[in-house]
């Protein structure tokens, strides 16, 4: 998308929650892709979320991003459709492949009795 | 109509929700100790829990954002990680302090063993926070908890020297051991703004989406349910003060809490005594172990809230139900409950300014807040508060050690 008005990378995206085009919460934008940033003309390339998302993010970030296992995904900067208090993404999360942690522990959860209370 | 019905039941849950284990023991133990010289600090406490838990709403309700989606947009995911470690390691010690709390009181209510008691204790919370939607578990134990009000009538009829407990407001030094004193005004500020009762609140607000048009709610909750829960904690430092301290009694334990009840009212006293404590307990320990587990989900970014049924946030209730489990195996180890409170509690003042700085930044944030952003008295009450937990955060490791626990 292309974004209306001014928006500060670092405060106004970075961190934000994912929420995918079904209206479900499917993550943190953990760091950002940029491009054109050495030709003066800087633009987001794709959205980073995932534990590769957190080597980026200062000392802590890194240890844990070794410690976990879990996937990565980059998310391209076309499949964002606004970005507002959070950031919505065009298409279910599935489709995107973010929603493995949360499938996998639904898998647990369902065995469970009364699970959809 | 309805709506005045629906605030005024808030108002009600929010009075009974209002009380834990930490403001018990810590007001009793003031009582004990010092008389009713300690009032101003629970004073102190509920101005700050009113001035952040309104922000909190607020931010919520206009951003839709909860505490730890602040927290770690506003950090960012190094700093904000150090916040959501610490804030677990409080919740955690929280739930096993309630946890530990629930079986102290079932045990003085059945004589069963204590052991026995954690394990039912565990497991019907578990089916509480599994089974029942999320308004009933937040009305049914904060009208609960309102039998706590026995010790309102305590107070009045153990006749205490009404001209010191109105001399108990004025903040002072106190006389006595200077350093058990510091160490309970930390313990009393502490106990009234514990933080997992801003994520709880926050994320409720979400959970209830609630929009700006809520704010007159948020205000009313705040203002007129933490002000009355307050009046609990007096209620317990005063019947303490005037019952305890002459006789030189110290509670140890939960059951010489109930006995303040049970002095000047009898029997009745002392079933309502226990009956409120236990859902205040309960409440409490259903309150951290939720807390917990939004925390989390929202540092990550999965799906949280129990408005979904259980499978459709299925790390949030992973999340939940693992942190029942840890704060059972504390209390398990025997370790005492009261002693896990008193730790809780001071380990929540070092966590506190790392919770309330990034709310008071986004609640000031015009770009989210629009005009529903920070006016002058919040941004003062707001200052001032974060100096003081400044302060408390910083001394209060060092008098948990000089003070050897408030045992002098």
């Amino acid at each position: 998308m292309s974004i209306q008005g001014e928006i500060d990378l670092c405060l106004g995206i970075l961190d934000h929650q994912l929420v995918d085009a079904d209206g479900r919460r499917c993550g943190k934008v953990d760091d950002l892709e940029l491009e054109g940033v050495r030709d003066g003309d800087p633009r987001v390339n794709a959205i980073v979320t995932g534990p590769g998302g957190w080597r980026g993010r200062g000392r802590l970030g890194r240890l844990l991003a070794t410690l976990v296992r879990a996937r990565t995904v980059v998310i391209p900067w076309e499949e964002v459709a606004e970005v507002g208090a959070d950031v919505r993404l065009r298409k279910p999360a599935r489709e995107l492949g973010v929603g493995w942690g949360h499938d996998l522990a639904a898998r647990w959860v369902e065995k469970l009795p009364g699970s959809s209370l | 109509m309805k709506k005045v019905f629906s605030v005024a039941l808030g108002i009600i849950a929010a009075i009974g929700g209002f009380v834990d284990i930490g403001d018990i023991v810590f007001n009793v133990a003031a009582g004990a100790t010092f008389g009713y010289q300690l009032l101003w600090a629970v004073v102190v406490g509920v101005g700050g829990i009113i001035t952040y838990a309104e922000m909190c709403g607020r931010v919520a309700a206009v951003s839709e954002k909860a505490v730890f989606d602040v927290v770690r947009e506003r950090l960012g995911f190094s700093a904000g990680l150090v916040t959501l470690v610490a804030g677990q390691f409080v919740n955690l010690l929280t739930l096993a302090a309630e946890i530990g709390g629930v079986a102290l009181t079932l045990q003085l209510l059945s004589g069963l063993s204590y052991r026995l008691l954690l394990v039912l204790a565990v497991s019907a919370l578990f089916v509480v926070l599994w089974a029942m939607p999320f308004s009933w578990i937040e009305r049914v134990f904060g009208y609960g908890g309102l039998c706590l009000l026995v010790f309102v009538v305590a107070a009045i009829k153990l006749h205490p020297d009404w001209g010191s407990v109105a001399h108990g407001f004025v903040p002072s030094t106190g006389t006595g051991d200077g350093v058990v004193y510091a160490y309970y005004v930390v313990g009393l500020v502490g106990a009234a703004m514990i933080p997992y009762e801003v994520y709880f609140y926050s994320s409720g607000a979400v959970e209830e989406r609630w929009t700006p048009k809520d704010l007159g709610i948020n205000r009313a909750n705040v203002l007129i349910g933490y002000s009355l829960g307050g009046l609990l904690s007096f209620a317990l430092m005063i019947s303490a003060g005037a019952l305890l301290l002459p006789r030189g009694i110290q509670p140890d334990l939960l059951g010489t809490v109930s006995l303040v009840a049970a002095s000047p009212i009898g029997q009745l006293g002392l079933i309502l005594a226990l009956v409120g404590t236990l859902f205040a307990v309960s409440g409490a320990a259903i309150d951290s172990a939720f807390s917990g587990a939004y925390s989390v989900a929202q540092f990550f970014g999965w799906e949280w809230g129990k408005y979904r049924h259980n499978a459709g946030a299925p790390r949030f209730t992973i999340a939940w139900i693992v942190m029942l489990v840890l704060g059972f195996l504390i209390v398990v180890t025997g370790v005492d409950p009261i002693l896990v409170t008193e730790v809780s509690v001071i380990f929540a003042v070092v966590a506190l300014p790392l919770t309330y700085l990034p709310i008071l930044l986004v609640a000031n944030d015009r770009a989210y807040m629009g005009r529903n952003a920070n006016g002058v008295l919040a941004n003062f009450f707001g200052g001032l508060y974060l100096v003081i937990i400044l302060v408390i955060a910083v001394v209060a490791i060092p008098l948990l050690i000089a003070s050897n626990m408030g045992q002098g």
